[in-house]
């Protein structure tokens, strides 16, 4: 049986936030369709409606040229479509072959799961990957016990369980070992062979230029382009992901930021930091400078962030202004004058349900008096919404009315009130427009002029090359490479996010 | 588009007039006598004071989040009216002593009550129920059968009599009472971190809130708040039984539903509990006065619950 | 041990916190009952114990699926009520099986009404089902407004005097679940049930059907309720609607001190029966000590909110190291 299925027009909104405004795609039998966007662009959105998880606000999916509706995950799954999640679909306390047949178990008689069967069965999965992972991945740990790259072969071998006609691969290379993803791209090539469709989704470009024909580009939820691979270069698909106006706004800023902020004091001085996820960080970032941390994601960045704020338990030693600090919790850390803008908008920087006006004033109410001087606060807010012109219908609408731009303008302007002295960024551009993208650098450059440091995690390597002077390279759990001046170029950024060392690269 | 909706709270109030006014055409209802009525809508709202009170606790502890909830209100407002019998013992001058005595033992039981939530991490419902079973453990030890006091001229005279104007006086003291908590809940640090660690605890935690802290606070406070209904209770009733706190428990839960304060936290208002409270008071008085037995009351209580919540309480489904 | 040692350990023996208890505290009972080993003393514990047993299996089934069932007290009330009005102290046999059989129909169906609630209107649990067990407690007061009645003679002695092979009749109730659960556990259901109460969002993305999964864990918990109400009825051989007012929160306790977590998804039944056990010999021992009577009520809560906190201490200790 081989398959086709198309998606047209596709609309998705989550609570006010529109996910996907206008997103097409076509793959067919035999052949590997790469899904590509920026971080938000609505990959994910997208892939979560081909199988089922997410209902579509309107649109059409076509299987073969029928209309489709997939009332439930398992609806897609008889139709054979599977997919490797990106935030993976495995229940952290069973087994490794539980998990891989969970709802699709082998039974004998009397209704009771075959444990032979299913082990004998997860091992002969595992020997796909045979070599690559390490001898504790048996079929009866439990899948909490794994590391990250072996949960995403677990996850894996269960998509191809299903021996789906269509296979969605979301990220799933991210983290896996480059063994790994070999194997992997085996597999791909022979299931194509198969006569299988499959859609990978990736950011990875050299990854995607390997085993994609085609390719759809995905910009803020809308499908601004598609072709054949072998047509495009990599600077067309950038240029496609990024669209034409983020680019001159780096340049812009560029000139306005670059002041040399290097022969000022030393602000923050970080020696030796380690956690769960982080092995010995050492840094030093000075007043007024806007150092760049990059990098793959998941490699540390949001634990170091989330660490010099108080939020982790850690050893090591941080110098704030001079002075020996530990921070025991984000309230010491605010009270010195630290902010963190968190990666996860939604789950870790608003209360989404509450006022704009409760939002923006979140870490102040203290500073109000009581009872509070409401007058007062509205009027602190109002000004720092009006400096950072953010759009809304009144300070006392909800935050979960505002688009994503808005949104972490809010997270940002409840520290501006505070004016911090150390401003940790995590990602902070994610899923945000470019008008207000070139709005933030311009903010940036200004928090900077004042003296304000800052310490800016991006996803997005073009905004580092673009915005900081200096780039730190994290990769798992340690600054790997640190690269400033004549250094900070694009391909030895990229290196250097792969783990290639200083050294290598000179 | 722009639709009309009523607030929970205007609406909780509402059904309260329609509830008032249907129990007036009942058979043995106030009909078309307006002093009678007028009598009657004062009494009504002199009982709802002490449901009141005692959920406001509840309110705290329900916005508070994660699945917040005080099963010990009920021993403790019995507790707090042991106390309360007999260190006042009829003496118009113990009134104030006994009166922070309540307030101390509802508030030490809430503190433990908070410390096993935010420290221990059991969950709010086994907690409170654990506690709940060992207050009673203590009114027993306390009461050893009996205990001998009084209620004093004065307390009955400031919360069961009316005062000025006909108003009785527990009326007065809710009103003020209100006051201060719209105070607390809507112009201090602690009534806006609140709602903050309501809707989200790492956001709250992120923004520089002491989470644990405010939890601990919630709770203990929400102690101290059912203290201070026994006492009332206490006023009303004027003896003190074992069981004078239970029938308090599941209302106080129903008030602040009704209301419309969000059971997962977050969202809500004391106004709204009021409201409830009225609600609920009427319905147990309606339902008494049409001869209805305890059982039909408690039915009648769980359904109402039961619709509520179903017109406000609806999870995320899984499918987005 | 460091913590995620610890953790590890700990999540693949969940039962050995409470086998642990169960040994100490059957030494401390033996100290204080020194024939609680023999035929007769066993037989009346475990008698006494059964109902308690049964009970907290169920609610050991709907929090292991993530939910909790705050009404199963209230299903014990209702069935006691029905069994204890319908059939009389000179009642038919026969008729006393139909009633029975009846009686568990009520229950399921009781358990269905919060599944129905919680799974396909998505309420949340706690709530949801505090609210039915006062609609339930008002059925159960409805049917029999002052305690009273009765139950055939026959059905007390039975459940007092039977001892199989010499055993306890509880015994066997206890192999019954446990072998039930044993296979049950080892069925797809099983592994959906935990995968149900590990992860929702997961086992809903691997098409496993959760609302059905988790309507079914209340109509068991009904269920079970309504066979503890039977034994409980046969042991007390009257009826009362506050006979399982106390029971709710010893269940939930039982199912705690387990070593099944209220998060979901992590322990098993045969820990909540042994919870159940220890909980029942802490009121052996307290009644056995020569403790005050009016102490008895707080020595007993204390233990419960102790046992209660003992995991959270632990957690809380290792974490400061």
């Amino acid at each position: 049986m081989s398959l086709s299925l198309s998606a047209r027009n596709v609309v998705k909104r989550y609570a006010g936030v529109v996910a996907l405004s206008d997103a097409n795609l076509d793959v067919n039998a035999g052949e590997v369709v790469a899904l590509i966007g920026a971080n938000g662009s609505g990959k994910s959105t997208l892939s979560k409606i081909i199988n089922g998880v997410v209902v579509l606000d309107r649109g059409q999916l076509l299987l073969n040229g029928q209309p489709v509706n997939f009332s439930s995950p398992q609806a897609a799954k008889n139709l054979g479509i599977s997919t490797v999640f990106q935030d993976l679909s495995l229940v952290p306390h069973m087994t490794v072959a539980e998990n891989v047949w969970l709802a699709r178990e082998p039974l004998q008689w009397g209704g009771i799961v075959d444990q032979k069967q299913i082990r004998e069965k997860t091992d002969a999965l595992l020997g796909l990957f045979a070599g690559t992972y390490k001898d504790s991945l048996r079929p009866e740990v439990t899948v909490a016990s794994l590391p990250s790259d072996e949960k995403q072969i677990v996850e894996i071998l269960k998509a191809v369980s299903f021996e789906p006609q269509l296979l969605i691969l979301d990220e799933a290379t991210a983290s896996l070992d480059s063994r790994q993803v070999e194997r992997l791209f085996e597999m791909v090539v022979r299931w194509k062979q198969d006569g299988k469709a499959i859609i990978f989704v990736s950011h990875r470009m050299e990854e995607i230029f390997r085993i994609a024909d085609r390719y759809y580009v995905l910009r803020n939820g809308k499908t601004v382009g598609s072709g054949e691979m072998k047509q495009v270069k990599t600077k067309d698909i950038v240029a496609l992901m990024v669209g034409d106006e983020s680019a001159e706004s780096v340049v812009e800023r560029k000139k306005s930021v670059r002041q040399n902020s290097l022969s000022q004091k030393i602000q923050l001085e970080v020696t030796d930091l380690s956690t769960d996820g982080l092995r010995g960080v050492n840094l030093s970032l000075h007043a007024g400078e806007l150092l760049g941390i990059g990098g793959l994601k998941g490699q540390g960045q949001r634990t170091l962030l989330h660490t010099l704020f108080g939020a982790l338990d850690h050893t090591g030693e941080v110098k704030f202004d001079g002075a020996l600090v530990r921070f025991k919790s984000p309230r010491q850390a605010m009270n010195k004058g630290v902010a963190l803008v968190p990666g996860e908008r939604a789950k870790e920087g608003l209360l989404f349900i509450r006022s704009i006006l409760e939002n923006l004033l979140l870490p102040s109410w203290g500073d109000y008096g009581f009872p509070t001087r409401i007058q007062k606060a509205q009027h602190s807010a109002a000004e720092v919404s009006t400096s950072l012109s953010l759009k809304m219908a009144g300070l006392n609408e909800p935050v979960s009315g505002l688009s994503g731009g808005n949104a972490q303008k809010v997270v940002i302007g409840k520290w501006l009130l505070r004016k911090p002295r150390l401003l940790l960024l995590d990602d902070p551009t994610k899923g945000v427009d470019v008008g207000t993208k070139a709005e933030f650098y311009r903010l940036l450059a200004k928090l900077c002029a004042d003296g304000v440091s800052v310490l800016f995690y991006s996803s997005d390597d073009e905004e580092l090359l673009g915005l900081c002077d200096r780039v730190l390279v994290m990769h798992d759990g340690l600054i790997r490479t640190e690269l400033a001046g004549e250094s900070l170029t694009k391909s030895n950024l990229v290196a250097a996010s792969l783990g290639a060392s200083q050294e290598s690269m000179q | 588009m722009k639709r009309i909706t009523i607030s929970p709270p205007v609406a909780a109030v509402l059904l309260a007039i329609i509830l008032f006014i249907l129990s007036g055409l009942l058979p043995n209802g106030f009909g078309n006598n307006l002093d009678i009525a007028r009598g009657q809508a004062l009494n009504i709202i002199r009982l709802s004071v002490f449901l009141g009170v005692i959920a406001a606790g509840q309110t705290l502890v329900i916005i508070s989040g994660s699945e917040g909830i005080d099963l010990s209100v009920g021993a403790v407002v019995t507790l707090s009216a042991i106390v309360t019998y007999v260190m006042v013992n009829g003496q118009d001058g113990h009134i104030l002593p006994a009166l922070a005595a309540a307030i101390l033992v509802g508030a030490v039981i809430g503190l433990v009550n908070g410390i096993g939530v935010a420290f221990l991490q059991i969950s709010p419902l086994v907690m409170t129920l654990g506690m709940s079973g060992v207050v009673t453990g203590l009114i027993l030890v306390v009461q050893h059968g009996n205990v001998s006091g009084a209620v004093s001229p004065i307390m009955t005279k400031v919360i069961a009599r009316p005062l000025i104007f006909g108003i009785p006086g527990a009326i007065i003291i809710w009103i003020v009472f209100a006051g201060l908590m719209w105070l607390l809940m809507e112009r201090t640090a602690f009534g806006k971190n609140l709602f903050a660690i309501g809707t989200n605890r790492i956001t709250a935690r992120l923004s520089g809130v002491n989470v644990t802290g405010m939890v601990l606070a919630t709770y203990m406070l929400a102690g101290a708040l059912s203290g201070l209904g026994g006492f009332l209770v206490l006023g009303n009733t004027g003896v003190v039984f074992i069981n004078i706190g239970n029938p308090f428990l599941f209302p106080s839960i129903a008030a602040v539903a009704v209301g419309g304060t969000l059971l997962s936290g977050g969202k809500g208002s004391y106004f709204g509990t009021m409201a409830g409270a009225l609600v609920l008071t009427l319905l147990t008085s309606l339902l008494t006065t049409m001869q209805m037995p305890d059982s039909v009351r408690r039915m009648v209580l769980g359904a109402t619950l039961l619709v509520l919540i179903s017109i406000y309480g609806r999870q995320h489904s899984l499918r987005q | 041990m460091n913590i995620q040692r610890w953790q590890s350990f700990s999540r693949r023996n969940p039962y050995l916190f409470s086998l642990l208890l169960l040994v100490i505290i059957v030494f401390v009972n033996l100290f204080f009952q020194h024939n609680i080993f023999e035929r007769e003393t066993l037989n009346s514990n475990m008698r006494i114990f059964l109902p308690l047993i049964i009970l907290a299996a169920g609610q050991a089934v709907v929090i292991l699926g993530g939910g909790i069932d705050i009404s199963v007290g209230s299903i014990v009330s209702i069935v006691n009520v029905i069994l204890a009005t319908q059939v009389g102290l000179e009642g038919d046999s026969q008729k006393m099986y139909l009633i029975m059989a009846l009686a568990l129909l009520v229950s399921m169906l009781a358990g269905a009404l919060n599944g129905f609630f919680v799974a396909f209107m998505r309420l949340q649990p706690i709530i949801t089902t505090y609210a039915t067990s006062f609609l339930y407690a008002g059925l159960a007061l409805f049917i029999l407004p002052n305690p009273g009645g009765g139950i055939p003679q026959s059905f007390s002695n039975f459940y007092r005097d039977t001892t199989p092979l010499g055993l306890p009749l509880a015994f066997i109730f206890i192999a019954i679940i446990l072998l039930a659960w044993g296979l049950f556990q080892k069925t797809r259901y099983g592994r959906y049930l935990f995968a149900v109460g590990g992860k929702a969002e997961a086992a809903y993305e691997t098409a496993v059907p959760v609302s059905a999964v988790q309507f079914s864990t209340y109509v068991i918990a009904g269920l079970m309720a309504g066979i503890s109400g039977i034994a409980i009825t046969m042991l007390v051989a009257s009826g009362n609607a506050g006979t399982g007012d106390q029971l709710t929160l010893s269940s939930i306790t039982a199912v705690v001190i387990g070593g099944t977590t209220l998060s979901g998804g992590i322990g098993g039944v045969a820990g909540a029966i042994i919870g159940a056990v220890i909980l029942g010999l802490v009121k052996n021992i307290i009644s056995f000590a020569n403790i005050d009577t009016w102490w008895q009520t707080l020595v007993n809560a204390a233990i419960i909110v102790v046992a209660l906190a003992a995991p959270g201490v632990i957690n809380l200790f290792r974490r400061r190291r």
